[in-house]
Parts: structure tokens; C-alpha cells; sequence
């Protein structure tokens, strides 16, 4: 592949509620890490352009916060962009930096994203975050994020019989993956104490079955990650970390549409001949309303481009979208880490944990390190760059989940209820 | 004004107090703290340091049309159920589309059609906690419904069933609130049959533990509401 697109240098700021700090800086924080971490950038003169990644307007009440960041970081006149996608957001930044150099005109683009999501009440965020639900729909029966993900996962475990304890195992791997990492919010707020299913089933439930400790957390936080082009890469560092693969992929707004989606009919054929007997088999029987049909088609997508046909094998780890845990497990099979209905075995065998064939979240992720929209896909690409390039130990204080000699890991992220999908090959050098 | 008509056919006119409420919060601080709070990147690095903290509410009035789909939510108002059917492939929506996404029908405008208030769920949560608005009412079951006929389904309220009775293929009804107001909160759906004890989605312990949930989510909400708590599910 010719003009290749690697990432030179990345950085996060910690996530945690509340951080009291300003957005802007928090941002800071982020890009003062990378600059530390890489004294070849040359600031801000070898960053072309900007790529800005924030959510929500409503959770700030401020509108082109991105104006705010950009001038804050000494960065004008350089041209900047705002990307927004809801949980997409951060990974459609990536992917549209990656564009922006392999386009030509650009050599070195930076992206930035952030999200402070303290500064409304539990209740309050959960309407904010509805907001990018079908407001005619699905949010005036009393429709909220958690709620939707959870009528997904209920059909999900209809069709395919994974229990509530399956739920519960993913959700004690991520946050017992949390407690070692530094940047998360699990560990700055509950310790290093490592947790057992029983606690999950302890905790809150909040939708069934997704209880408090199957779900995202409500997080501020900032992340940064600099791409460059391969003829300036070498600059930056000695150990780039390539982008191999992208891909994107969309399904229905509104998740109720998806029971026999004509668009999805006959896409996948070996998956509609799956679909067990419990239920009457519609017309267009995958994604259904089980599976995530998005991420199908961006993991395909990005699997082509990186020349990946067996997952499990050719992937040493990856960092998935995981705002409950139920999306994980369909992860697994929609991301053809198993076939359609086998998400469960890939919990039962332990192959995602740590010590796995293929460890997932060993940041923790949405539900363990946070999730503040805007930067949780860079920060995890970021938390992949340091496990690629060996810098994990270091940066974390400790090699309780530093890989060594990993050579290749997948970032997925999506918004919505798996509206919209973007995965990311890395590889090192 | 905002939207303004051609001309008002029929209304119900709101209160102005609304307008009012809109202009209370007017993004101007109603209180302040001085905090402490922690300073630092990583959990190894940490300092303390003091943060001013305002308080500032704003609030709006949407003037919202339903476009080409306002038949459906004049329908509920009057209690009668639509959908669109697509004169080209034959597809029935609910919600109604008012162009047909099925890739051969080159966005075919449909046609309204009557629906029957049948349906049967397609899934379902029992929900613990929810956004601001709907905190009152909690716990309540949110179902999908598939209507008879139907190739999407309608996010409800199901009622009169206890939140572990219910599975995907349970046959509904669909009933009209006695006060419409026009939006989908007018629907709400109650078993058509007799819950089929083996089909339950539960083991006997995840019962007895969303039981004692469920228990404790009506008491918090009574404790918050008082007399405004509408619990949907009552154990
Ligand atoms: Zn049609």
C-alpha cells in the first residue's frame, strides 16, 4: 500500500467525574502528554489540520466548542473540522484524518476529542444522550440509551441463549482490566480492588438485564492522537504504528425498524441460514434486531483492506465499542471472531480475557476506564499505540496488561444503537 | 411566531405558562460553589485545587410538525390506528413512512392504510431508571411490538403482565390512553393470551432478584415523587 498513514504520537487526558477543569483544558492535558512523549513534533508547526471530535452540544450547552479547543492550542489559522456521529464520533474522526492524508493534501493531521458529560444529573444526561434517538419514537414512551441497547440484547438472548451471568463475566474482566490502568475512572473512583460476578449482580439494575455495572459510565475527559503521512512519519518517530485497514458501515435510526430491514436481505446469506427456531424467521432474518449489521459491514470492509480473514488468529488484541456488555458479545460474533450465535462460547472459553487468544478492552473501556463520547475511541487507539509500540508498562506503571510483541490489533466504535460503524486496522512497523 | 400556518384548522391551544417557563431559564447563573477538587493527569500524579462551579438553567418550547406522517398522530388524538403501506412492493409501516425504503421502489410515496390493534412483542425491557422526564412512572416494561401486518415495530408501554412473564412472540393488544395528546404515549399495549410459563426468559433465581429490583425502584420512586409516583409495575 502506498501512502501509508501511521499514527507518530497520541496522548490522554484522565478520565474521571467530575473533572473541573475546562474542555479546553482537558484537551490540553492530552496534546501537553503527546508533545512530552514526542519532542520531534515540531508545535504546532508540522500539524496541517484538525480533525475535532466532541458528541453532544446539548451536554455543554455550547454549540462549535471545536472554535474554543482550536485557538486554545495555539493552532490558527490552520484549517479545523468538527466531526460528529454520537458514540461514532471519535472513530469517524480517526477515519476522516486518515482520509484527509491519504487524499494528498494534508501530511500530518492531529485530532482531538473531548467530552465533560458532569455538568447535568444522572436523569439529565440520559435525556441529552436520548436526544440522538428518534425523538417522535423512541424516546417519548420513556425510551433511553440503556433501555434501547437493552430490548436488543433481551432479543439477542432469546435467539441465542446467553445468560445474564455471560453479561456479568465481560463486565468483570473490563473493569478488573481498569483497575490497573491510570487514565481510567473505575480505578480513580472505586480503587484497585478487582470485582466478581456477584458484585455485578449486586449492583443497580438499571434496564434488565443490564445492571450499573454492565453500562457505560457518565465520564469527562480528552484524548489526542497525531497521523501522519509516510513520507513525514519517519520524522516523528522510529516506531510508527500503520493504519492497514478501515472501515465503515450503517444500520436503521430507530433499532425497532431493524425486525426485516429490505436493505440487509440477502447480504448475508450464511447468517440467515443460522437463524434458530425460537422465532419465526422474517425476511431478512441478520441483522434482525439481535445483531449489529454496521459493524458487519465496516469489520468486512476493514478486514478486506488489511488482507484479515481469521480475526481470532491474525488480531493480537482489540479495543471494542462496549457501552453494555451484551454489544461486546454481539461484537464477537458480528466482527466474525465466531459465527452467529457463538458470542457466548467466546465468553465461556475466556478467549477475550487477558491471557486469551484475542484479549478485548484491556483498557476497560466504556464501562471501566469511561466514556466521555468525544474521546473514548482515540483514547483507546491511543492505549493500542502503546501496547503496538511497548510503551504500555511504562505508562501504566506496571506490566499486569502490557503485551509483548503484539504486531497487530482492531479499534472498533459505533453511535447510535449501532447506527453507524467505523473499525480501524493498526499494525506496527 | 414560529410556524406560522396558512391557517389554524383545529387546536388545542397551549398554555402560555409554557412560553413563561422558557424564558425562566435565561442562561444567567442562579447559584455558585467554590469546590475543591483534584488537579493532575494520571492517578499517579494527583494534586488538589479549588474550581468556581455556577448553576445555569435554560429551557425551550419546540414547534414541532409531524410533516407528512401528522395522519398518524391526528389518528391517535382521534383513536384511530394507521400505518403506510407501499403500492409498489406491498410493505406496511408502523411507524409510517411517507416514501418506501425498500431498494427496488425508488422512494415510492405510500399509502395510508387502517391498522388492527394487534400486535405481537418483538422484545422487551423492564426498565429500572430512565431519563428525567419519565422518572415518575418507573418501573415500567418498554416492549416493541410488531403490529399485525407489519415489517417494523412500535416502541410501547406494556402493561397488566408482570416483567418476567414476558417473551418475544407474546400476543398483545393495543389500546388507546382515555386522554390522547398526540404523540405515541397515547398507545400502550396489554397481554392478548395467557403468559406461557415456559417460555419465561428467567431463571428462578433472576426472578427473585428482579423482583427485589423492581420492589426497590418503586419504593425509591414513591420516596422521590410522593403522591406524583406512578410505578407502572407494582410488586
Ligand atoms: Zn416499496
Amino acid at each position: 500500500m502506498s501512502n501509508r498513514v501511521a499514527i507518530v504520537g497520541a496522548g490522554i487526558s484522565r478520565f474521571d467525574n467530575p473533572r473541573f477543569e475546562l474542555h479546553e483544558e482537558l484537551c490540553a492535558e492530552a496534546v501537553q502528554e503527546m508533545l512530552a512523549d514526542n519532542p520531534n513534533i515540531e508545535y504546532p508547526k508540522d500539524i496541517d489540520a484538525v480533525m475535532y471530535s466532541y458528541f453532544s452540544d446539548h451536554l455543554a450547552g455550547q454549540l462549535c466548542f471545536h472554535w474554543i479547543i482550536h485557538d486554545y492550542l495555539g493552532l490558527l489559522p490552520k484549517p479545523a473540522y468538527r466531526v460528529e456521529s454520537g458514540g461514532a464520533t471519535p472513530v469517524d474522526a480517526l477515519i476522516n484524518a486518515f482520509m484527509y492524508i491519504k487524499s494528498g493534501i494534508f501530511k500530518n493531521v492531529l485530532i482531538v476529542g473531548w467530552e465533560k458529560m458532569s455538568e447535568l444529573n444522572t436523569p439529565k444526561v440520559n435525556e441529552m444522550i436520548a436526544a440522538a434517538s428518534d425523538t417522535d419514537w423512541d424516546f417519548p414512551v420513556g425510551g433511553y440509551y440503556t433501555g434501547y441497547y437493552a430490548v436488543l440484547e433481551t432479543r439477542h438472548m432469546h435467539l441465542y441463549g446467553e445468560t445474564e451471568e455471560d453479561l456479568a463475566k465481560i463486565a468483570v474482566k473490563n473493569h478488573n482490566n481498569a483497575t490497573f490502568n491510570p487514565y481510567a475512572q473505575w480505578r480513580s473512583q472505586h480503587g484497585t480492588t478487582f470485582i466478581t460476578i456477584d458484585d455485578v449482580f449486586k449492583s443497580r439494575i438499571i434496564s434488565w438485564p443490564y445492571r450499573a455495572l454492565n453500562c457505560a459510565m457518565i465520564s469527562d475527559g480528552g484524548a489526542c492522537m497525531l497521523l501522519a503521512s509516510e513520507e513525514t512519519a519517519n520524522k516523528f518517530t522510529d516506531s510508527p504504528v500503520w493504519i492497514t485497514g478501515i472501515g465503515l458501515g450503517t444500520d436503521t435510526m430507530r433499532p425497532g425498524d431493524r425486525v426485516d430491514n429490505p436493505m440487509y436481505k440477502g447480504l448475508y446469506p450464511e447468517d440467515e441460514a443460522l437463524y434458530p427456531d425460537v422465532s419465526t424467521k422474517p425476511a431478512s432474518p441478520y441483522p434482525e434486531m439481535a445483531n449489529f449489521g454496521s459493524m458487519r459491514t465496516s469489520g468486512d470492509m476493514a478486514y478486506k483492506m488489511a488482507g484479515i480473514d481469521n480475526p481470532v488468529k491474525q488480531l493480537d488484541f482489540a479495543e471494542l465499542f462496549n457501552p453494555y456488555d451484551g454489544v461486546e458479545l454481539v461484537e464477537y460474533e458480528d466482527l466474525r471472531f465466531c459465527k452467529l450465535g457463538e458470542g457466548k462460547k467466546i465468553v465461556r472459553e475466556g478467549i477475550t480475557e487477558w491471557g486469551g487468544e484475542l484479549p478485548c478492552q484491556l483498557s476497560g473501556a466504556h464501562t471501566a476506564a469511561g466514556h466521555p463520547v468525544g474521546a473514548t475511541s482515540i483514547a483507546q487507539a491511543t492505549q493500542i499505540y502503546w501496547q503496538l509500540t511497548e510503551q504500555t508498562a511504562n505508562k501504566w506503571k506496571t506490566n499486569a496488561r502490557a503485551l509483548s510483541g503484539a504486531q497487530r490489533a482492531m479499534l472498533q466504535g459505533h453511535g447510535g444503537t449501532g447506527c453507524q460503524s467505523g473499525v480501524i486496522i493498526f499494525e506496527r512497523g | 411566531m414560529t410556524y406560522r400556518p396558512k391557517k389554524i384548522v383545529d387546536a388545542l391551544e397551549y398554555n402560555r405558562k409554557w412560553d413563561e417557563w422558557a424564558r425562566q431559564g435565561n442562561w444567567s447563573p442562579v447559584g455558585w460553589r467554590w469546590v475543591e477538587g483534584s488537579k493532575g493527569h494520571r492517578l499517579d500524579q494527583i494534586s488538589s485545587t479549588n474550581y468556581l462551579v455556577i448553576q445555569r438553567p435554560h429551557a425551550s418550547v419546540y414547534h414541532h410538525s409531524y410533516g407528512m406522517i401528522s395522519k398518524f398522530f391526528k389518528g391517535l388524538l382521534e383513536k384511530k390506528f394507521y400505518g403506510t403501506k407501499c403500492p409498489k412492493c406491498g410493505l406496511t409501516f408502523c411507524p409510517p413512512r411517507a416514501h418506501c425504503w425498500n431498494p427496488g421502489c425508488r422512494i415510492q410515496e405510500t399509502e395510508w392504510v387502517e391498522l388492527p390493534l394487534r400486535g405481537e412483542v418483538f422484545t422487551f425491557s423492564p426498565m429500572a431508571f430512565s431519563a428525567t422526564p419519565f422518572l415518575k412512572t418507573l418501573p415500567f416494561i418498554i416492549a416493541y411490538i410488531r403490529v399485525e401486518g407489519c415489517c417494523t415495530t412500535v416502541p410501547t408501554r406494556l402493561i397488566k403482565i408482570n416483567p418476567w412473564e414476558v417473551y418475544p412472540g407474546l400476543k398483545v393488544n393495543i389500546h388507546f390512553t382515555d386522554r390522547t395528546k398526540g404523540d405515541i404515549m397515547d398507545l400502550y399495549c396489554t397481554p392478548a393470551e395467557t403468559p406461557d410459563p415456559s417460555k419465561c426468559m428467567m431463571t428462578p433465581e433472576g426472578i427473585e432478584r428482579l423482583k427485589n429490583d423492581m420492589r426497590k425502584v418503586r419504593d425509591w420512586v414513591v420516596k422521590k415523587f410522593g403522591s406524583e409516583a406512578k410505578p407502572s409495575i407494582d410488586i
